[in-house]
């Protein structure tokens, strides 16, 4: 039963019981929804390994994943949180216009490229990161570095 | 002969008209949504994502980017309870 959403909601519940003491409090990252998705990639990047064992974990743990993988769900926090405050530290105005624009072109990224550019260049700089889609089809530019762009806001 | 300007004149009503409500409606949702445009094609990920905004910052199109979110973060989930119907 608790398995659907709910549709006819009329009270709400908040339950303050905390976590036992053996689990290790991790502070949740505070990124909004254009922030996570304009460092998305970099998080990507960096966190290749944990996010792959917290994906595997989910997966093989039929159905218990939320209370078996916990442990694999701290380090990807961990993880995506230095990356967060690294891109904060060195980038933070690219990453707060690729942000903004995000926002105003309800969070497509194929509208924002050329602050995107802008972004990328400066994390490749300072922190290394590359953002690369995997799976691009070989000898073809991936879909971040192409010059034109036919429908988005900032013309080709 | 000049350009017969007063069969035009409706034609400038009916694009003046439609051009003011347009703007009109287009202030209207841009003030609803904190001075930026407006969300369309909306699916349950950007809902998610939009309560989960609201959460971390009270309203629904309200971003920050620190890395920690503020106390209470953890707790604020509510769950949502229905009555029983029978």
């Amino acid at each position: 039963m608790a398995g659907r959403q709910p549709r006819f909601n009329q009270t709400t519940l908040i339950d303050t019981t905390p976590l036992p003491a053996e689990i290790p409090p991790v502070t949740e990252i505070g990124s909004s929804s254009a922030p996570l998705l304009s460092a998305s990639f970099f998080i990507g990047a960096r966190c290749k390994p944990y996010n792959d064992d917290f994906m595997q974990c989910k997966s093989e743990s039929n159905g218990k994943g939320e209370i078996d993988c916990l442990k694999e769900g701290r380090k990807v926090t961990r993880c995506a949180r230095s990356v967060i405050e690294d891109v904060n530290k060195h980038c933070l105005e690219e990453f707060r216009k690729h942000w903004t624009c995000l926002d105003n072109n309800n969070q497509q990224l194929w509208q924002c490229r050329p602050a995107e550019w802008k972004l990328n260049k400066c994390v490749f700089d300072n922190l290394k990161l590359e953002k690369v889609i995997p799976d691009t089809p070989a000898g073809e530019t991936p879909v971040h570095l192409k010059k034109r762009s036919t429908y988005s806001h900032h013309g080709p | 002969m000049g350009v017969p300007f007063e069969a035009l004149i409706p034609y400038g009503i009916m694009l003046a008209m439609f051009g003011v409500t347009g703007a009109g409606l287009s202030k209207i949702r841009h003030m609803q949504n904190g001075g930026k445009r407006a969300r369309h094609s909306v699916d349950q990920w950007d809902r998610v994502m939009m309560d989960r905004d609201r959460r971390l910052t009270g309203y629904l199109r309200g971003q920050t980017d620190s890395p920690s979110a503020p106390a209470g973060f953890e707790l604020n989930n509510p769950w949502r309870l229905e009555k029983r119907i029978i």
